[in-house]
This record gives C-alpha cells, structure tokens and sequence, in this order.
C-alpha cells in the first residue's frame, strides 16, 4: 500500500505491486524453470530449515500458481552473473528480467484490512535457550518437520542430525578436492604420500613439506568423517517430545493476552507426530490446556487416552542440553510438588501470535487505531470495524484466533464490506 | 510491612501459580520443601503465620533466578526481604554463619567503632583524605582475616583496585571511618541496622566531597545503586563500579595486559548479573587477555547460578550441593580458572572447592587483572 484517500464509498487506493519478474499472464507453472535453475536459497516457507531454488512458488498450493524470482538471490539478477538458464527452458516465454514494480490504482467502496500476524521469536527468552539448542524448535519449524512437502517428507529427523548432515557434507566435499589434488601429485611423482609423510618427518623442502601437510589433513577430515557418520547411523527420529505452552504469550515480559489457538495447535502437532510414528509420546506442558471450541475438548481427551499425550501442569522454567544434544526441560509439577528434570529428544515452543510489524505502518496509512497489544482496534459491539468507516478488518490482524474463527471472520467482513458497496451497484 | 501490604507492594496477586520460580530455584532443586510458588501461595491464603515462623523463609538465597522469569513480573526476592523484617520483628532469625560473627561486626559498626582500614592501603598505593573519588573497600579487611585459613585473600583484591586506580591518575579517598554498607543486613530482615549504617556512610562520603564512589563489591555496589536511594533519597555523588574504570581504561590503552594462556569460564554473582544487569563489561575485560580463551558454562549470564549461600545466613549441605555442582558445570567447559566478581561468591565456591577433587582454580576478576597487567611503570 502506497497511498490512501477519501471516504466511505469512495476510496483511493495505491497499491504497489512488486515485480516477479516473470508474466504471469504467460506462466503456466510447470516448474522447469526451478528444476533447471543452478541457485539454490534458504526456503523461508518451510521456516528456514530447508533448501529451494532461486525462482520458486512460494508453497505448492499457491495461488496463482506462477513462479517468482527471488531477485537477490538469483546470479543474473541479485549477482550480475550471466545465467538465464530459466529463460531459456521456459516454455510459454514468461520469465521477464526487465520487469518492475508498478503501481496499481483502486477505486473501491471500502476496505478490508487482513494483514495478518507475525509469531513471536523466542530467542528473546534466555531460559528456553531456542537460538543456542538446535533440538529446541518453534511450533511453525514442527509444523514443516512433520509436513509430507516440508524438509525432511514428514520425518521427525531431529535438527541437531540434520545439522550433523549438513556437516558431513561440507567435509566431504572439500576431503573429495583435496584428495584429488594428492592423486595428481603421487601420479605426477609415482609415489605415495604416505612415504612423503614418512621422508618428512626427517626433514624436507617445502614442496614435500606442503605434500605431506595435505596429505595428513586428508587423514584426519576421513577420520573426523568416520567419526560423524558413525554418529549418523546411529540417529534416531525424535520420539520423546515436549511441547511447551504460552512463550511469549501470558507473560507480562513479553505479552500479557492470551494467544489463543497455541493450546490446539500443540494438541495437533502431537496427534500428528504420534500419527506417523505410532511410538511417540509427547508431554504438554500448560497452566491450563484452554480447548474452547466446538469438539475442542473432546479433541484433547482423545489425544490423551489414544495419542501418548500427557498434559502436565506446570510451567517449563528452563531448558538445558546434555552431551547428546538432547534438551533437558526443567519445570515443576505444581500437582505433585515436585522440581524434575526430564531430557526429551526434542522441544517445541508454542510461540505467541504478535501484531504484524508492519500493523503501526499500516494503521497510520490507513488512519485506524491500534488496540494497546498492537492489532486493529476494533469496536466491542461491531467486532469487525476498525475506528474508520467503511474500514473493517478480520483474522489475526485483529488478535489472536483460530483458522476456523478467520474463516467466519473473512466472510463476516465481506458481508460487510458488501453492505457499504451495494447500493452503489444498483445505482450504476 | 505485614505481609497484606508486602502482597499488594509486590503484586503477588498476579500469580498464576505455573511454577516457573520453584522449577527456577536452585534451593528447590535441592531442598525438595522449599517452594517460592507454595510461600507466595500461603501469603495470599493469609497463611502469614505459619509463613513467618517457617525455617524456610531463611533458605532462600534471593538470587533473582524467578523473578527474571516470573511471568507476571513478581520480585520474589524483595517480597522475601519484606517477610523477613516482619519474621525479624517477630523475633525469629536465620541460622548464623561463623556463629553470627560477621553479623555481630556490622552491628558494632552502627556505634562507630574505632577501624583501621587505611593502614593497609597507604602500603598498596597512592590514597587521599580529600577527593573526587571514593574507594568503597566494604568487608574486605574483615574477610581477609576470616577466610584467610581457605586461602582466600580478600584484601588482595582492595590492594590491586588502589593500584590500578592509581595507574590511571586517581588517588581514590580510603576512610578508616567507612562503615558496612548494611547489604547483609538488608536481607536478614535487620533493616533498622541498615538504615543506620547507610546513614553513616552517606554522611561519611559527602563530607568527604567526593563527587563518585568507586566499587570493587558487587553487594555494596548494588546496595548503594538501588537500595540507598530508595530509602535515602538522592544521594548527591556518583555510584560507579570499578569495571567500568577498567573497560575505558583497557579501550584507551592505558591499561594493557598479557600474561594469558588460560581458559576461563565466568560466574557471573547475582546482585551483579541478575541485579546490576553488568553481564559483559567481565567478559569483554576476559577476552582481552591476550592467548586466554573464554568459555562460558550452560547456565550463564541471566540462567546464572547462584553461589550458594546469601547474607552469611543458612549455609546447609544444600549450599554445598550447589556450589559443586557449579563448580563441576565450571570445569565440564574445559576452563582451567573459574572467574568471579564477588568476595563472597569466591568465598563460597573455594570453600567447597577445598572438599573436592577437582582441578579447576577460582580467581577473582580484579586479581586476574593484577596478574596480567603489563607493568608499564
């Protein structure tokens, strides 16, 4: 949104519309395009954790379902390399480097703000430790681990292992260059590095000195290899999880309303996990486990009775890790008193839904208020209108809900929107 | 303060009993009846007398670990310190360390007792009647002469603050006149000792002239800062810690250091860390010692853990356990010296250090800096 004017019936908005740089009225979203493209960039969609290419659809389900270039990402456009790769396999000619943003003009009757939310990030809280333990994730990472389409097709690999991939990767990689680099020089030579490291040791010129160095790095990379994959085989899939309610939400540090949807969520995940892997067990830890909701409750009892799910109450206090990387979850159960500290092979924060960091933008273009947590301040009695006629607003831009409740939200508000532009209608 | 008052000044009735304080609380840990969540609970039930005769309101070690994480922003500590004048008031105490020794020396400084805390620090350095910097030295001479047997060396460190003031140009004021700053007072529940011998030293260093008044002492530091002021008004001078002298002096070049070659790990003590919130000047100052490597424990900074015991008042095998197992996260870092800030937290963790076969060495930060200044003349 650039600019914003008039009334009720009859606004003017601009609204800039950033360049994808590919026609989308060409784009038939084949997907050659990414299957060709050399650049491989951080997937923001499956929260960080894995790969995609540098022309990509945001998530498979998108609609329109048209490719975008990731600009700074991209070697032609980002890096000022010659690549256009994409251009060359696009079928239907759709890929437009030159493309630019442009500005769209909209003359409508009334507006719907649904900007949505943001999720809290933990890493603020020194105690839960999510930037410092990789086994420590956000309910949203859960989410894409669990995924059929997300980084790891549904698997509960923990990311402490695939970290441990990545790794072994990178050293494996570079083991391969250097070991090429030694194969020359013992062909070049006709002989073998082990007796340059041997004729070294008694002293030699620096070419032989650079040989055996290499040669006994080569070594132990292939041992510290040895070791790495050893740790991998012996990985397993996360089973014991902990599900950890209210971070960053009921917390007078952080915010004190009550997100709303976490506790189901949780409830979710673990239902899911346990789905997939039928030895799996989760705790979730709560003050108290708030399933309003129709069939909510229910929901929640099954997951107890038929889905390894214990509800524990007691908030969690701290998280450390032990040698295996496995979180250590410290808290104490206020039903039996007791301070107990119980390692699970994974923890998941249950963040807060926080107001977009763009809603203070927004409101000051489009001249509504905020409430004092920082969504649309919206009137008690008309719940989707914002302080401005002819302005409504629904979803989590205007606190914290369910799926179901935006849904019923987002109909409620075009009825009325549709209110205001009707008459209008007629009349033309 | 009675307990309905000290429940509406600390607004406990924001509790959501989750449990955060106790899972928190290294004494809970240990100590399986000793609940922050279950004294805060028995305050709102009016359960007041039971609480204020209870041994276990002196078992809290006031470290701040829950109130960093209370959800609803409870001081558990300084709710704590308001039961305890109103338990002392009732006539119960904690069990003394040193059989009451050190509390019966704060106590003789309130009829101004005649000291000789310059004697020392004319041999150390260069020291003033009349100045613009106040050098607090606290209980250091007293816990020279008590601690002495653990090989703790308190007053070293008051030596090596002189010098390495006086390397920067200042001839700090040292008072033999200068009384406890009533810290330890303050958290036994004594507050009408502590009222009187802040009054003394708030006299004390304004007829000095001073305009600042340095710290080496966490506690004294912490008290002057927050506590003076809350119950002395302004105070008319500066409350300035010594670290921040070092960190300018370190960054102009006018303090350099080598001598290296350890791995350190630091404590960080809690009226300090928690309290203070003086996290990085320590480690900025570690990591300029040149061929040393800092490494920091699990818990650090504010998931610090406390050094066991508080206020010279109920240490109990369970302030043993702590502070081996403090020690022990110490080592499992791979450090070589364990570095503290705090007299008492040396104290303390030297003390246990002594019953254990473990090869680590406690080195207080402002020694440190001693051993690894360059004598530039």
């Amino acid at each position: 949104m650039e600019q914003v004017s008039g009334k009720i019936g009859d606004f003017h908005v601009s609204v800039r519309k950033r360049a994808r740089y590919v026609n989308e009225d060409l784009c038939t979203g084949c997907g050659s395009c990414a299957e060709k493209c050399p650049t491989m960039a951080v997937d923001v969609f499956n929260a960080g954790l894995g790969r995609r290419k540098a022309i990509y659809k945001y998530f498979p389900q998108g609609i329109p379902s048209v490719f975008t270039i990731d600009a700074p990402e991209c070697r032609q456009l980002g890096q000022g390399k010659k690549c256009g790769i994409c251009a060359k396999v696009c079928q239907a000619g759709a890929i437009d480097y030159g493309q630019k943003d442009s500005i769209v003009h909209l003359e409508v009757g009334a507006i719907i703000l649904a900007t949505g939310y943001e999720v809290f990030d933990p890493s603020v809280i020194p105690e839960y430790a999510y930037d410092r333990i990789a086994n420590v994730v956000t309910a949203l990472e859960f989410e894409r681990l669990l995924s059929a389409s997300g980084p790891t097709a549904g698997h509960l690999d923990r990311p402490s292992d695939l970290e441990l991939e990545k790794e072994i990767e990178e050293i494996r990689k570079e083991a391969k260059k250097l070991d090429r680099q030694i194969r020359q020089l013992e062909e070049k030579h006709g002989r073998s590095s082990a007796s340059v490291i041997e004729q070294v040791a008694g002293g030699a010129d620096k070419e032989l000195r650079d040989w055996a160095a290499q040669a006994e790095k080569l070594l132990t990379m292939e041992k510290s290899l040895a070791e790495l994959e050893k740790r991998k085989a012996a990985a397993q899939p996360a089973r014991k999880l902990a599900f950890i309610q209210c971070v960053g939400s009921r917390d007078f540090r952080y915010n004190r309303f009550c997100s709303s949807y976490c506790c189901m969520h949780s409830v979710k995940e673990a239902m899911i996990a346990f789905e997939h892997d039928n030895d799996v067990r989760s705790t979730i830890f709560c003050m108290d486990l708030r399933a309003v909701g129709r069939g909510f409750e229910e929901y929640k009892l099954r997951g107890g009775s038929q889905a390894g799910i214990t509800y524990l109450r007691g908030r969690v206090a701290e998280i450390n890790e032990d040698e295996a990387r496995n979180p250590v979850v410290w808290y104490e159960s206020t039903t039996s008193r007791q301070v107990i500290h119980e390692t699970f092979d994974m923890v998941i924060l249950a963040t807060a839904c926080i107001p977009s960091s763009s809603a203070s933008k927004v409101a000051e273009l489009f001249e509504v208020e905020l409430d004092e947590n920082g969504f649309f301040k919206t009137d008690p009695l008309a719940p989707l209108n914002t302080s401005r006629q002819g302005i409504f607003t629904c979803g989590c831009a205007q606190g914290p809900m369910d799926i179901p409740e935006s849904v019923a939200q987002a109909s409620s508000a075009a009825a009325r929107a549709a209110e205001v532009v009707s008459p209008a209608r007629r009349s033309a | 303060m009675n307990i309905d008052e000290a429940v509406k000044t600390y607004q406990t009735y924001y509790c959501l009993d989750c449990g955060v304080c106790t899972g928190s609380c290294p004494v809970s840990r240990v100590l399986p009846t000793f609940s922050p969540r279950i004294i805060v609970e028995k305050a709102l039930f009016e359960l007041g007398d039971e609480l204020l005769h209870d041994r276990e309101l002196w078992s809290c070690l006031t470290c701040g670990r829950c109130f960093e994480r209370c959800p609803t922003n409870i001081n558990f500590p300084e709710f704590m310190r308001s039961l305890r004048e109103e338990a002392a008031r009732l006539g119960t105490a904690p069990v003394l360390s040193h059989h009451g020794m050190l509390q019966t020396i704060m106590e003789l400084q309130t009829q101004g007792i005649q000291q000789k805390k310059t004697a020392w620090a004319r041999e150390a350095g260069r020291i003033a009647d009349k100045g613009d910097t106040f050098f607090f030295v606290g209980c250091m001479p007293y816990f020279d002469v008590i601690f002495r047997e653990i090989g703790v060396d308190s007053l070293s460190v008051s030596r090596n603050v002189i010098r390495i003031l006086n390397g920067a140009g200042i001839e700090p004021v040292v008072s033999d006149e200068e009384s406890c700053c009533g810290h330890d007072m303050l958290w036994n529940g004594r507050f009408d000792t502590f009222k009187r011998l802040a009054a003394r030293n708030v006299e004390l260093i304004r007829a000095s002239g001073a305009k600042r008044v340095v710290f080496n002492c966490p506690e004294g530091y912490y008290t002057f800062k927050h506590h003076y002021p809350q119950y002395l008004g302004n105070l008319g001078f500066e409350v300035v810690h010594f670290f921040d002298f070092v960190e300018t002096m370190l960054a102009d070049g006018a303090l350099k250091l080598d001598n290296g070659g350890s791995v350190y790990t630091y404590h960080d003590p809690c009226r300090l860390g928690r309290m203070a919130r003086i996290y990085d000047g320590p480690r900025n100052i570690l990591k300029r010692i040149p061929d040393g490597r800092f490494v920091e424990m699990e818990r650090n900074r504010e998931n610090a853990l406390c050094c066991g015991t508080s206020g010279w008042a109920n240490c109990s095998s369970c302030s043993k356990q702590i502070q081996a197992e403090r020690l022990k996260e110490a080592r499992a870092t791979g450090a070589q010296v364990l570095v503290t800030a705090c007299p008492k937290c040396r104290i303390h963790l030297s003390c246990a250090l002594g019953n254990m076969d473990l090869d680590i060495q406690i080195k207080d930060l402002t020694m440190l800096l001693a051993e690894a200044l360059q004598e530039s003349g």
